[in-house]
């Protein structure tokens, strides 16, 4: 089985709120130092279903990122996890890619790689949780997908795919070749083992640049137009009262006269 | 030259402290409270590989070399110094034991199980009579035709209670003592004769155990013989050089991790209306740790680095092993200081640090004993 991950390095999630800071003249995100960006959470769902499918029914897994020289990291992570190739495409043209382009360009680098029975990618990524990227990949390269999805399962050439829906989750048949974009309910990302870890910082990483895939940065569909951090302003106003009950019921008209209830 | 590090050894940091950060910091109350570390943690570690930090993989490591061994227990000791305790006396002297001196069969047999953490390793030199006076050591071994016969005891040995592969040192010749007079055996737990006894209660060190090991006529095939009958003490001497780095850059993690805790606390503790951090007092304290956790840290790596080339660093490493003992103490301190009364009760991990730091002075050799090997070497 021949399985493809895209893979997107992100800010970490777990940055604190107090370092998260926005260049609103340059609309950018500014790292904050000294906190290495990450493996997009749900990407790591992907590369352990990925891992998964592997143990079981045997294959080769290519990891593709698009990113700057840092996702180098983020494909040596999927490597010490157990797949087999990484390819990193760099292009200072794309480095803000709208969801259109990264798929576009992703679908180009998939299609250098070569066959493929299944491609895995997070549902969204943590950075700008638009949940695009997979939907349209699937699109440009005419196979069907199923996102969010919560299990995979492999019978000849089909895939039995447990879908999230609210309140439960359904069971789908799917052909291959297919896009499924996994979510963290499909598994818990294994720790990579050391000898792993030493074995993927000595492998090597493609890199390659969007021309060389044959794809320029065209086609833009979204225009960011401000980036800022909202203000968040709270007031507190007490609510008296003699007993609890009188203190609830003037909550209660204060309430509905802000029309909350 | 050029003082960066190895993509290998950056990706190892990461992940370690990826495991600290997400699997060993939550369990530090539970390792605690028991005193034990969960038998599936030490599994899962061993299958993750954390047992053969710097051994090549021929022999069933992971191939970091002491470097890489050196900067895992950097990360380790941010968290319970029950981890660094179990991997230290494991890897650090018991398995590179047999590393420096074992034969290549020796190796296949003892090392690779041990360095897989197939097999937990323990490391038998101190005996109630025999501390700093190492090479004083009373129990003996005496050769019956391809036996030797060890009878002793031995005292606070690290690991003992779940060890599965003992390395234990023993006079063949009690007049000789160190100038060949000290042999290494391979002794498996399962050996009759060898037989462990009741765990030691600790100052701290909760989840590391400690405990005596009796020989008594215990027999031990001469194939388990570490290189050369008599060589022992210079086996135990190199293993422990290499140990007094690893021991200096696991008390580095652990200072590290007080001067982040106490940074911290500094910025979010605020008396008389502002932050603890605004008073310099606090900031001196907080620059001192950070000076005095730079110079080990980079130490650490320049003596680790020096036996991944093969050269002999017994000078350096008991300059290393002394100054970053003693100053990971000095930092407990002042991260109480700053701290203040939280520090002082019961489920802080300031407080556990300051009873667990206290050890880093006194085993793998006492501060006075590394003063004494540097003045030696100073005077010879
Ligand atoms: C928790 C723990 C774990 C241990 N694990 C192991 C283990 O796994 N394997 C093992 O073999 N041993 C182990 N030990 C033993 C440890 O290595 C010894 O405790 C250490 O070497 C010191 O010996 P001692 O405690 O007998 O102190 P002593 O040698 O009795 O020393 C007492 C004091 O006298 C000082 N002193 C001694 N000689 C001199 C001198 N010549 N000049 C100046 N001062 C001197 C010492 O520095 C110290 O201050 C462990 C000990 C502990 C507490």
């Amino acid at each position: 089985m021949n399985i493809i991950v895209c893979v997107k390095q992100v800010q970490d999630p777990e940055t604190p709120a107090s370092q998260f800071r926005v260049d609103e003249a340059a609309k950018k995100v500014i790292p904050p130092p000294g906190i290495p960006p990450t493996v997009n959470q749900y990407d790591a769902n992907a590369i352990e279903a990925a891992v998964q499918l592997k143990e079981q029914h045997g294959g080769r897994i290519t990891v593709i990122s698009l990113g700057k020289d840092t996702a180098r990291d983020a494909i040596k992570q999927a490597l010490s996890m157990g797949c087999d190739a990484g390819l990193l495409i760099d292009d200072p043209a794309f480095e803000d890619a709208d969801a259109y382009q990264t798929a576009n360009v992703l679908a180009a680098a998939i299609k250098s790689v070569g066959d493929y029975d299944l491609i895995l990618c997070g549902r969204q990524a943590s950075d700008w949780d638009q949940a695009q990227v997979p939907q349209g990949l699937a699109e440009l390269l005419g196979i069907p997908s199923v996102t969010p999805v919560a299990g995979i399962e492999v019978t000849g050439t089909t895939l039995r795919v447990k879908r999230l829906i609210e309140d439960g989750y359904e069971v789908l048949e799917v052909p291959m070749p297919a896009l499924l974009a996994v979510s963290n309910e499909a598994n818990q990302p294994r720790y990579p083992t050391l000898k792993g870890i030493m074995a993927a910082a000595r492998a090597k990483v493609d890199v390659k640049s969007a021309a060389d895939l044959g794809v320029n940065a065209v086609g833009r569909k979204v225009q960011l137009l401000r980036l800022y951090v909202p203000k968040v302003e709270s007031q507190i106003e007490w609510i008296t009262g003699e007993t609890p009950e009188e203190q609830a019921a003037n909550l209660a008209r204060r309430l509905r006269e802000e029309r909350v209830i | 030259m050029d003082f960066s590090f190895p993509e290998e050894i950056q990706l190892l940091r990461r992940s370690v402290r990826d495991y600290v950060q997400g699997r060993l910091r939550p369990l530090e109350e539970q390792i605690e409270r028991e005193d034990r570390i969960p038998d599936e943690v030490i599994r899962e570690m061993a299958g993750l590989g954390f047992f053969g930090f710097p051994f090549p993989e021929q022999y069933g490591g992971i191939g970091a070399g002491e470097l890489g061994y050196c900067v895992a227990l950097e990360e380790l000791g941010a968290t319970s110094s029950a981890i660094t305790n179990l991997i230290g006396a494991h890897t650090g002297i018991c398995a590179m034991s047999i590393y420096l001196a074992g034969s290549h069969e020796q190796k296949q047999q003892w090392l690779v199980p041990l360095a897989k953490g197939e097999r937990i390793g323990s490391f038998g030199l101190t005996e109630p009579e025999a501390g700093s006076d190492a090479a004083s050591i009373r129990t003996t071994a005496k050769r019956d035709g391809d036996v030797w016969i060890l009878n002793g005891q031995k005292q606070w040995i690290t690991n003992a209670p779940i060890a599965g592969t003992f390395v234990i040192y023993a006079a063949n010749d009690r007049e000789r003592g160190a100038r060949g007079g000290i042999t290494a055996f391979v002794v498996p737990r399962e050996t009759p004769g060898l037989s462990v006894g009741k765990p030691d209660e600790k100052m701290g060190l909760r989840g590391s155990y400690t405990a005596p090991v009796y020989l008594d006529d215990c027999r031990v095939p001469a194939t388990n013989v570490l290189g050369q009958v008599g060589s022992g003490f210079i086996t135990a001497m190199t293993a422990l050089d290499g140990g007094r780095v690893s021991l200096a850059a696991g008390a580095v993690g652990m200072a590290q991790h007080m001067l982040d805790l106490s940074v911290q606390h500094a910025k979010s503790r605020k008396q008389f209306g502002v932050p603890i951090a605004s008073f310099q007092a606090i900031q001196w304290m907080l620059a001192d740790m950070e000076t005095e956790i730079q110079v080990a840290r980079y130490m650490v790596y320049q003596v680790a680095a020096k036996i991944d080339r093969g050269e002999r660093v017994s000078h350096e490493a008991a300059v290393i092993k002394l100054f970053a003992s003693e100053m990971a103490n000095r930092a407990v301190d002042k991260a109480v200081q700053i701290h203040g009364g939280q520090a002082y009760m019961k489920g802080s991990p300031i407080e556990r640090a300051y009873r667990d730091a206290r050890i880093l002075r006194i085993y793998e050799g006492t501060s006075e004993v590394q003063r004494l090997l540097i003045a030696e070497h100073l005077l010879r």
